[in-house]
């Protein structure tokens, strides 16, 4: 018997169709099947007049991008799997022409608006030499397709065409990386709204070519803005102005967390493990309780925990928006502490439970410590779900016994999920507590709007984004809406004011659970 | 029958690297240029070549030059070559590949900062230029740049079907607008084919799926001049699994970069068939190679051979073939550590549209360029000379054009024949009966793939010939769209391009039967070994309707065939 895939297709005819709708097929499976291959199937089994795009099938044209449950792919390189369902759908944004045909000429448009190509102001002599150093990271973002798919998905473009969308701002970098470019694409750049992207990395996920487009355009441009005198917002300034001064983004408020603590050590009796703490400036100035609830929970499985009471700012901020000064600083500064730490305390590992500083130990230090030094900074980095689940294991974890009786959803921190592959551990974690009623959000990794500056920079913008991710939360039906990072937590707790849906950090639940659990 | 009607000067049919290439040449004119392209600006087959550009730049191996060049593509294309065309190839191959750079090309690089090159086959020096391996992607990305840059207006998803004529000069081109169907007559002083080939002819092909012909049957109608269409190359390394990817494209790069073949008892074979070349012997060579060891079962289980490149550096095969390590990491193989299945695919086609230096063709007006001509590859094409025709062939049918436009008038257009066109593309939706499209596609796909390919014989290729010219009679005037829908309706197109894959597929056909000696990709087991196959076959639509073949002679300026 063959396996069979069913499918619901987006059809729609505007000349005789009032509404798009779906329609079923079933469609066999073969292995090696691609979701190209399935429409292909339809069209020629079922109905030739499915208009979809297509050409090369070798993942080179960039034709035939469609939603695949939700998700802007290519189809030729998406592969699907037996026995699943299928939901494909047109391109967000994009007028509907017919079925899965969209109207690109938006794109086209904005694209002509950059002046898309290497302007040159005087005659070339050839040969050119150009040495492969100066191309090397433009060779790299050049692999683009322009198959729209990353426009899609994207969450500003979602709430306006004031931003180009992830291709576009990556041409952009294209041509500033490009020496022989004589245009200033800095300029454009701003006037293109580059400082509205979250770097929430969808578009990453969803090239084809897995172009780096947050760090390898986005940010780059953002460097070069600073670099030529272009001013942050002042709600980006403020944050990078006081990591510079007290090692922390935010202003004193309470009693930091830090200062709180009797002293740095956390031990338990027979330990499986030893982890240094890495707080971050909101657990430390703003979410005190979560920090304790976190050292709580690894105390419970036995795990040492340290927590360096002189700490330093990630730089997170100052990554994304482009003060690399800043953001080398701090690189380094953190580095020193918790190698200092490893050596005092004899552990390898830092445990983060803030997704943006994870995100930047991991991809944004380690190889600018490397770069500079040679050599990477020597700990491990781990999320404190990632770090329960992979490193304690689920087998050894101490199960909360409170039981809490709600109907809880999960939002995936960008910088969690597509940040570091923290995917499934958290909600792991959630599944665990005695009463908890997961309910799976299709949405869960759409970002909430407050990453990459744009809370602070652009606040009107980041409330849209967020208005856009209530409505999907909400949609869950759930009582509850968790994640595994602070600032995600605040644009949450704010998208939330007037509504019953509560907002929970994932550390906070369970040692609620272990404390009911006690009682 | 309702069609609106659009003006231009200059009108360039096609939009991959000889139609872009073409249409930016024709603009720097002053001239009102309007580029047709079947599929989105961008999205051509060209972005799909991976090897590279042959250049005779010396930037390697300074011994080089265009003369070395020159002499490689005759000898590669057995002698049946159009000379004048290889000179103009050869020599103005590194002027186009600066005009590439110039508009923003990135290719990669020596250690001195010039471009890099590298081994293809049956060369005598180190002669590609490339970017990894998506060279084509990177001239497509370009010449895209390149257009957007320019003054020619693009028209995208517009199906050109038939070209008009009038007193013999070229008037226009009929066509529809995919989006939403509607029929257009574009009236132009000039026209450029750039239509590319015709794999899709072939069950099993590279090709992306818009290479069904369209410039063939559509210059052959029109009364053209087509020469040398018995000769397709099948490129020896397509993919052989999953069923889905069968015959995508896998880079002679990977064979240029040091990558060998072995057989089912891990035999490097090629050293049985050409022990000095090995696996860089001619493409039809290895095509043969290949063939001969899956047919006398030594083949690999899936009915092809073993490519690996294992042997080599890590770092060497993710920086130069990058697109083979996501191609076959998409069917679970890591081509770093195992080696690839491969066996022979429909690839290119020599033949075309006949033209002159200037890319002149036999219709007042009428310019070509592109894989859609013949003459400049002759019996076979090296690997890395479809770049550089689309580029030196492209930039001269634009300029030759254009010089055509500032002479001439807007001829008139028989605005009857143009109806009559419109009415036999609307007839395929209102018939009440008849054959779908993909049914007849299948099977005139499958006929190709299995009676006119790498070997040859005669009774094979009597019974193709018979079985096209059935076709041509009984399917053709009965073609039957399911859905008569006029706005993007894939039924409808496929239909439209099945007229033209049975013409490109009868002379290829009728060619082949009369070439009774082996010659170039042409491989005849019942070869005549009398016909040493030094003429070319050109093909003409008669005036009583039936196409007329005639054996040619050479055009010969240096190299006499041995």
């Amino acid at each position: 018997m063959a396996q069979i895939i069913k499918v619901k297709v987006h059809r729609y005819n505007p000349d005789t169709d009032d509404e798009p709708y779906f329609q079923d097929f079933d469609v066999e499976y073969e292995p090696g099947m691609t979701v190209l291959d399935v429409l292909l199937y339809i069209q020629d089994k079922f109905d030739s007049s499915l208009a979809f795009r297509w050409e090369c099938r070798s993942g080179q044209c960039g034709s035939c991008a469609v939603r695949v449950n939700k998700t802007a792919r290519i189809a030729c390189r998406t592969k699907v799997q037996p026995n699943t369902d299928l939901v494909l759908e047109p391109l967000e944004k994009m007028p509907i022409i017919k079925d899965l045909v969209t109207d690109v000429s938006q794109v086209t448009f904005r694209i002509r608006r950059i002046r898309p190509y290497v302007a040159r102001d005087k005659p070339v002599q050839h040969p050119e030499i150009i040495h492969a150093e100066e191309i090397e990271k433009l060779r790299e973002i050049r692999k683009c397709i322009e198959c729209s798919a990353c426009i899609s998905n994207c969450p500003i473009v979602h709430e306006t065409w004031d931003y180009p969308g992830p291709m576009i701002i990556r041409q952009l970098a294209r041509l500033e990386l490009d020496p022989r470019d004589v245009e200033d694409r800095i300029a454009m750049a701003m006037n293109e709204m580059v400082y509205s992207c979250t770097t929430c990395k969808m578009c990453e996920d969803i090239c084809p070519k897995n172009i780096k487009i947050p760090s390898l355009a986005v940010e780059l441009l953002r460097a070069k803005a600073v670099e030529a005198g272009y001013p942050l917002a002042s709600g980006q300034q403020g944050f990078v102005d006081q990591i510079n001064v007290t090692g922390r983004s935010v202003p004193e408020k309470d009693t930091p967390l830090l200062k709180e603590i009797p002293n740095e050590e956390f031990l338990v009796d027979n330990p499986r493990g030893r982890v240094a703490f890495f707080t971050g400036c909101l657990i430390d100035y703003r979410m005190q309780d979560t920090g304790k609830a976190l050292i709580e929970v690894l105390n419970r499985n036995h795990i040492d925990v340290i927590v360096p009471k002189e700490q330093w700012c990630c730089a997170s901020p100052a990554f994304r928006t482009g003060d690399l000064k800043t953001a080398h600083d701090s690189a380094e500064r953190v580095t020193e502490i918790f190698e200092t730490m490893m050596e005092k305390y004899n552990l390898d590992t830092v445990v983060v439970a803030c997704a943006g500083c994870g995100k930047t130990l991991r991809e944004d230090h380690r190889p600018l410590i490397e770069e500079k030094r040679g050599t990477p900074p020597k700990f491990k980095v781990y999320d404190l779900a990632e770090y329960l689940l992979d490193v304690v294991g689920e087998e050894n974890i101490v199960r909360p016994k409170g039981q809490i009786d709600l109907k809880i959803t999960y939002h995936e921190p960008c910088h969690l999920g597509r940040g570091q592959g923290v995917v499934e551990q958290p909600i792991e974690l959630l599944k665990m507590i005695p009463g908890v009623e997961y309910i799976d959000d299709p949405m869960k990794n759409r970002c909430c709007g407050a990453g990459g500056g744009l809370r602070a920079g652009q606040r009107e913008l980041s409330q849209m984004i967020a208005k856009t991710r209530k409505e999907y939360i909400e949609a869950t039906g759930a009582d509850m809406v968790t994640t595994e990072c602070p600032f995600c937590t605040i644009q949450l707790n704010d998208m939330m004011k007037d509504s019953d849906m509560k907002v929970r950090y994932i550390p906070d639940l369970l040692a609620e659970s272990y404390k009911k659990g006690d009682e | 029958m309702d069609y609106k009607t659009i003006m231009c000067d200059v009108l360039v049919v096609g939009a991959g690297g000889a139609g872009c290439r073409a249409a930016i040449e024709a603009a720097s004119h002053n001239l009102d240029v309007i580029m047709l392209s079947k599929e989105l600006l961008g999205k051509a087959h060209t972005a799909m070549a991976e090897g590279g550009y042959n250049v005779s730049l010396g930037n390697v191996d300074p011994d080089d030059n265009p003369e070395t060049h020159f002499k490689d593509t005759i000898v590669g294309g057995n002698y049946l070559n159009n000379q004048k065309l290889a000179e103009v190839l050869v020599n103005e191959a590194p002027q186009r590949i600066f005009d590439l750079e110039d508009m923003g090309a990135v290719f990669d690089r020596t250690p001195e900062g010039k471009i890099a090159q590298r081994p293809f086959g049956k060369q005598s020096w180190r002669r590609t230029a490339y970017a990894s391996d998506r060279t084509g992607s990177e001239i497509m990305v370009t010449l895209t740049e390149g257009v957007r840059k320019s003054s020619v207006r693009v028209f995208d998803e517009i199906f050109a079907t038939k070209l008009l004529v009038t007193e013999g000069k070229i008037a226009g081109v009929c066509g529809v607008d995919l989006k939403y169907g509607d029929y257009i007559v574009f009236r132009a002083k000039s026209v450029v084919m750039a239509t590319g080939g015709a794999g899709r002819i072939f069950q099993v092909t590279s090709n992306a799926q818009l290479d069904v012909g369209d410039g063939y049957g559509m210059a052959y109608e029109a009364g053209c001049d087509m020469i040398d269409m018995e000769m397709i190359q099948f490129h020896p390394t397509g993919m052989v699994k999953p069923e889905s990817a069968k015959g995508k494209l896998v880079t002679e790069a990977v064979r240029g970069e040091g990558g060998i073949l072995l057989n089912n008892k891990s035999e490097r074979f090629m050293n049985r068939y050409y022990p000095e070349v090995m696996e860089l012997a001619g493409r039809d060579q290895v095509a043969r190679s290949i063939m001969t060891e899956v047919l006398e079962g030594r083949g690999s289980p899936d009915g092809g051979v073993y490519l690996s490149i294992a042997h080599l550096p890590r770092s060497i095969i993710e920086f130069r073939l990058e697109s083979m390590i996501e191609q076959f990491e998409d069917t679970g193989v890591d081509i770093r550590d195992e080696p690839m299945q491969v066996s022979p695919t429909a690839h290119h086609f020599m033949g075309g549209i006949r033209i002159d230096e200037h890319a002149g063709t036999s219709i007042q007006g009428l310019f070509a360029s592109g894989e859609c001509t013949g003459g400049v590859h002759g019996g076979n094409r090296l690997g890395g000379n479809a770049l550089a025709d689309t580029q030196v062939f492209g930039a001269i049918s634009g300029d030759s054009a254009a010089e055509y436009a500032k002479m001439a008038k807007h001829p008139g257009v028989n605005r009857e024949e143009a109806i009559k066109e419109f009415t036999r593309l609307e007839a395929m939706l209102n018939r009440k009966e008849g054959v779908s499209p993909a049914d007849a596609r299948d099977e005139l796909t499958k006929l190709m793939w299995e009676k006119v390919q790498i070997f040859r014989k005669e009774e094979d290729m009597q019974y193709a010939v018979k079985e096209l010219r059935r076709i041509e009679k009984e399917v053709v005037p009965n073609i039957k769209v399911d859905v008569p829908l006029k706005r993007f309706n894939p039924g409808w197109h496929q239909a439209i391009e099945f007229v033209h894959m049975v013409t490109t597929a009868r002379m290829v056909a009728e060619a082949a039967v009369i070439r009774k000696g082996s010659r170039g990709a042409h491989y005849r087991v019942d070869a005549d070994p009398n016909d040493k196959g030094y003429y070319n076959i050109v093909i003409r639509k008669g005036k009583d309707g039936k196409m007329e073949l005639k054996k040619e002679d050479l055009v010969i300026t240096k190299i006499t065939p041995p």
